[in-house]
């Protein structure tokens, strides 16, 4: 649910917080080859089309990775734009820095409810119950 | 059954959560938190209707030379023409932190800023800073070189018998680069206005400031290499030294025309300004030649972190742009619009011949050489700077007295011009004579650059957006063209790097359709002026 909050926002120019580094970090990988926001669009679309399809429990296989590649590259700023990232590093993150750490609670949260073996054992049931992250408690309820 | 209730369910949230960013973010655009400006109906209305009539009246006819009639019927551009006003086709400016590098086409971007103020706080620590810069500056620079190559042909090549008024070349053009669609300019000017700008053609697209998040003053590699102080850690400058003003250039009086240059081939500063004028100005304008040789701090160029240099900086004078009253090609942002990314690129103008304009600065329409030394143009149009970064601490008697120095710094030396600034046939040739008959008529050049400085001081709106997707620059004052050759690059963005550069320009948005040896012909009447 977060996750298509967050990345709803970003079809709106100048409405997330993530814009900045977010567009910078996809200018840096493309070599400054792409307009940002189009750039920001596309990540717009990935971050919806995960969050949907988290919810909704729409093809959990892939969205597994996606989600995965997509955390992935929520780090590199880290190394992309440390100026940005760290007031000193790598142990005083900024409040960007520390947005950006905090994915992996996302990512511990996901492993636990959606970790491949779940996929050949359906129906099993997760003892994490706790809804950490509400998106994946949900998706989990749906699959069960 | 449960499965698919609660999958409709979750839908229907998320489509909730969707229509309630959408309704949110309509009221939160256009306010003062928001870069987006509010677009209604009525605001595009109003940028069209003002988008009419056309920069020369007579255009449509080009054999009248009569200047039009009140009566005469308005010509309204087609509406091709005025949706060039319209925000549809540009794009919303990115959002950037201080440092980060803007796209150097600047122009087809639009928005509002999140304030009017700026702040003189890094985004970063200084140590990071630095690093950010020196990590990022090669790259730029290479991209830099790469888009100015590929804009213009900077291939070195010089006029045959044409010097500045100090001796350095001028260099030959137009050295704008064409698309491989058009076969030469001349075929290019057979095209409309749409036809050039639906095809992407126009060679005079605006030049924006390499590194737009910083901005400030860009110094030239000549003035770099005697003031190693004013070295950027961030961005230099994208011109070759041989197509800007020659440095030092020669200083005039008009108050000791016997004397010629009275630098004498040296550059004025601080220390040497006494010696070279003292028994030649009067003490007011003494005073006012000092102040204007006196650094101050500015938003970049400081004692604090907020710079752009490794070691603090005393500041920037006058003089360190206006060099000897001249100017040697050093760049800065108009200050005069926000958000900082709207501001235009600006060279340094010549101060020379500044006691015969009525019109101070490209957009700003100031009206005084004192009150200009009044305005702190150098910090980027924020009082409330200095407060942080260290006050001019200019007051009127000392802005009038610089104002007093400014008055009387003369034009280089015209021999060709009789005092009605007509040619005197003996002296020029014949290339010149027919230049300046294209001046005065077909290529209308005199409608805007008459008088004793060849300008009218009127600001015109070219309305050069017909040519290309972008957004409008408004009103340009006229610049004088006396003693233009000494002051390349030309327009007020340096877009022109040559005198055959403004002759294509003209001839483009004027419409003129000039040959090839009119264009030449003109380009060799105005070395004369
Ligand atoms: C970047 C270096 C720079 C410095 C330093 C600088 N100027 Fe300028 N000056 C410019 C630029 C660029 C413009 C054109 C501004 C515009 O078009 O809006 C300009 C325009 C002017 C003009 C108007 C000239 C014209 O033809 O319209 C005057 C007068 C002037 N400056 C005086 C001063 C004075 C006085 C100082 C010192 C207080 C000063 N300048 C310092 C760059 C500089
Ligand atoms: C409609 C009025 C108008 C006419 C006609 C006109 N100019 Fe200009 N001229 C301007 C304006 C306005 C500028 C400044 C434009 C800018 O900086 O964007 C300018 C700038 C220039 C410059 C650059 C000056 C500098 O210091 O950078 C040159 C050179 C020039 N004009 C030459 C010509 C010639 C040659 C013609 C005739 C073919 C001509 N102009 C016709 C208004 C006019």
């Amino acid at each position: 649910m977060l996750f298509f909050y967050f990345g709803f926002l970003k079809f709106y120019p100048d409405l997330s917080p993530a814009e900045l580094i977010a567009g910078q970090t996809l200018t840096k990988l493309l070599l400054n080859w792409s307009e940002v926001r189009a750039t920001l669009a596309v990540l717009a679309i990935l971050e919806c089309g995960i969050g949907a399809a988290l919810v909704l429990n729409l093809m959990p296989r892939t969205t597994f990775v996606l989600f995965l590649v997509h955390m992935a590259g929520t780090f590199l700023p880290l190394f992309l734009l440390p100026e940005f990232t760290f007031k000193i590093a790598p142990f005083a993150p900024t409040l960007e820095g520390q947005y950006i750490l905090k994915n992996l609670v996302f990512v511990a949260a996901a492993w636990t409810v959606l970790r491949p073996e779940k996929f050949s054992d359906a129906g099993g049931t997760t003892p994490v119950g706790q809804s950490v992250i509400d998106e994946k408690a949900k998706s989990d309820r749906g699959s069960s | 059954m449960k499965v698919v209730l609660t999958k409709v369910m979750l839908a229907l949230v998320l489509i909730g959560l969707g229509v309630g960013i959408n309704v949110t973010y309509e009221s939160y655009r256009g306010t003062g938190l928001s870069s987006v400006p509010e677009l209604g109906p009525r605001r595009l209305e109003a940028a069209q209707s003002q988008a009419s009539g056309s920069p020369v009246q007579s255009r449509s006819e080009p054999s009248s030379k009569e200047a039009a009639r009140p009566d005469a019927p308005v010509v309204r551009p087609d509406l091709a023409a005025l949706r060039s006003a319209a925000v549809s086709e540009l794009t919303l400016y990115p959002t950037l932190a201080k440092g980060m590098r803007t796209p150097f086409d600047l122009w087809r971007y639009y928005g509002r800023g999140v304030s009017s103020f700026s702040s003189p706080i890094l985004p970063m620590r200084f140590e990071q800073w630095l690093e950010f810069h020196r990590k990022q500056k090669p790259s730029l620079m290479k991209d830099v070189r790469s888009y100015m190559a590929m804009r213009f042909d900077f291939s070195g090549s010089t006029l045959p018998d044409a010097t500045m008024s100090g001796g350095k070349s001028v260099m030959a053009g137009p050295v704008a680069r064409l698309s491989d669609e058009v076969a030469s300019y001349e075929a290019l000017a057979e095209l409309t206005p749409e036809e050039v700008r639906e095809r992407d053609l126009f060679p005079y697209k605006p030049l924006a400031h390499p590194l737009q998040t910083v901005a400030h003053m860009v110094f030239p590699e000549s003035w770099i290499k005697v003031h190693p102080e004013h070295r950027r850690i961030d961005v230099d400058m994208d011109f070759p030294d041989a197509y800007l003003p020659e440095f030092p250039p020669p200083l005039f009086l008009t108050t000791h025309k016997e004397l010629g240059d009275v630098a004498n081939g040296r550059e004025v500063t601080i220390d040497n300004y006494y010696e070279i004028f003292d028994g030649l100005l009067t003490p007011e304008q003494m005073e006012g030649l000092k102040e204007l040789l006196r650094p101050s701090p500015t938003t970049w160029f400081n004692h604090t972190d907020h710079r752009v240099t490794e070691l603090p900086s005393r500041g920037v004078a006058c003089f360190d742009c206006h060099v000897n009253g001249h100017t040697n090609g050093a760049f800065e942002l108009g200050p005069d619009s926000r958000p900082n990314m709207a501001r235009l690129r600006t060279d340094t103008p010549t101060m020379r011949g500044n006691f015969n304009l009525m019109q101070l600065s490209s957009k700003r329409s100031i009206r005084s050489m004192d009150h200009f030394s009044e305005v702190e143009e150098y910090f980027d149009g924020d009082p409330g700077m200095q407060q942080a970064i260290g006050p001019r601490a200019v007051k009127r008697e000392v802005t009038n007295r610089m104002g007093d120095f400014n008055a009387i710094l003369d034009y280089p030396p015209a021999p060709k011009l009789d005092p009605l600034m007509r040619l005197v046939p003996a002296k020029a040739t014949k290339a010149a004579l027919r230049g300046e008959a294209l001046f005065h008529g077909k290529a209308q050049c005199s409608k805007c650059h008459s008088g004793p400085a060849f300008v009218d001081d009127y600001m015109h709106d070219l309305q050069v957006e017909r040519f290309y997707v972008g957004r409008p620059e408004g009103p340009i004052k006229t610049f004088p063209l006396r003693g233009i050759k000494d002051s390349p690059p030309y327009l007020h963005d340096g877009r022109c790097p040559t005198l055959h550069d403004t002759v294509e320009f003209f001839n483009l948005v004027l419409q003129l359709k000039l040959t090839e040896q009119e264009k030449d012909d003109l380009v060799a009447y105005l070395l004369c002026l």
